[in-house]
């Protein structure tokens, strides 16, 4: 199943010298297509798009409770970024529930070996096909 | 007709045993589930009337993330009208049951057609409507709700009326199937194309000792009794 690619505006980065601690404003996109399942875990992969662009896999654990979570990985050009997130799906006997939660930023490699963060994650679980759409918002600092 | 009322000693223990089974039986995939359970006695008596049901399924299974009830049926016109009412997409499951009433001094019996219906969700989490409509001898429909908690449900049984001075209807089978061959609607390029929905998804690791359900039944008359029952690992 392909998804359309939804237009992003990324915000400037903020200027830094080299080997200094940079602080950047963050908003990434994706249209996720299903990978693999297992019962409650769902995984995702697809293109990121935005301030950190790269490939991203998703694992999305939604057991029934509309308290859901998510941990993702990001490998974008200069190195990985890992992140979990922890989110309220709404309206679950929808064809697309949506989902919204804190986002964190809890490590990576490459350039992004010691990030870290936080912000939000919006989505959109496709339950007839398993697809995810996801938007993350926040600060990351590496 | 002229129907006695039952002494409150003629009900007694009541025996419950539940099944569950998947089809197709095979891991990682998707399935539907077949839940059923039987109320008896052990002297073959009128059992007493189902007043809940606490049933615990396995929490990998899937429930959740399956593509089950992507529309919602609005209880009210479910209870009036039946299952034809409510949209396709709305549709999880069927299945029958069989009820006894007494008919002094004969018990006789109902069989009524049941529809698993995806009702308006609730706090976050899916609730299930389930109509089971008789029509003969008594033309009657009830609707129950629950909510899909992961690993456990339960179900608040009304008392449907048996002849009057008589004992309430009892409910003595029932076997429902969550999925199974249902057609749903999309639009793909503006027409309304049918699917079939794919049902839950099977873990691809078994427990431990299979598949385990227990399931709890409280009765009119005060009683209670528990069964179990386990799907076992599948092969390959």
């Amino acid at each position: 199943m392909t998804f359309a690619l939804v237009a992003i505006t990324a915000l400037a980065a903020i200027p830094a010298l080299a080997g200094a601690t940079r602080v950047r404003e963050v908003r990434d996109e994706g249209h996720m297509r299903f990978l693999s399942a297992e019962a409650t875990l769902i995984v995702d992969e697809g293109a990121m798009s935005g301030t950190i662009p790269g490939r991203s896999r998703v694992y999305f654990t939604y057991n029934g409770s509309p308290n859901v979570s998510a941990r993702f990985v990001i490998h974008a050009a200069a190195g990985n970024l890992d992140g979990r997130a922890t989110c309220r799906l709404n309206n679950p006997s929808s064809p697309t529930p949506s989902f919204r939660g804190a986002l964190q930023i809890v490590g990576g490699s490459g350039r992004y070996a010691h990030a870290h963060g936080s912000g939000e994650l919006f989505g959109v679980f496709h339950r007839h096909g398993y697809g995810l759409v996801v938007q993350a918002i926040g600060k990351l600092t590496y | 007709m002229c129907a006695l009322a039952l002494p409150a000693s003629a009900w007694g223990t009541q025996l419950t045993s539940i099944s569950a089974g998947f089809s197709p039986d095979r891991l990682g995939a998707h399935t539907s589930l077949s839940l059923g359970f039987g109320v008896s006695t052990p002297d073959g008596s009128l059992p007493a009337a189902l007043t809940s049901i606490a049933f615990h399924y396995p929490p990998e299974l899937g429930i959740g993330t399956s593509d089950l009830g992507t529309a919602t049926c609005n209880p009210a016109k479910l209870s009036y009208y039946g299952p034809s009412i409510c949209p396709p997409n709305s549709i999880m499951g069927s299945g029958n049951a069989l009820a006894k009433f007494q008919v002094s001094p004969e018990v006789s019996e109902e069989t009524a057609s049941i529809a698993l219906v995806a009702g308006p969700s609730q706090n976050g989490y899916v609730k299930l409507l389930i109509s089971a409509t008789g029509t003969y001898p008594v033309q009657t429909r009830i609707v129950m709700s629950t909510l899909l908690l992961p690993g456990r449900f339960q179900i608040s049984v009304p008392l449907v009326p048996g002849l009057p001075e008589g004992p309430p209807v009892a409910v003595v089978r029932v076997k429902a199937t969550l999925g199974g061959r249902l057609t749903y609607y999309e639009r793909v390029h503006g027409r309304r194309t049918p699917y079939h929905p794919e049902g839950l998804l099977l873990p691809r690791r078994c427990p431990r000792g299979g598949f385990k359900f227990n399931a709890t039944f409280s009765f009119v008359d005060g009683t209670q009794s528990q069964a179990q029952t386990k799907v076992k690992c599948p092969h390959g």
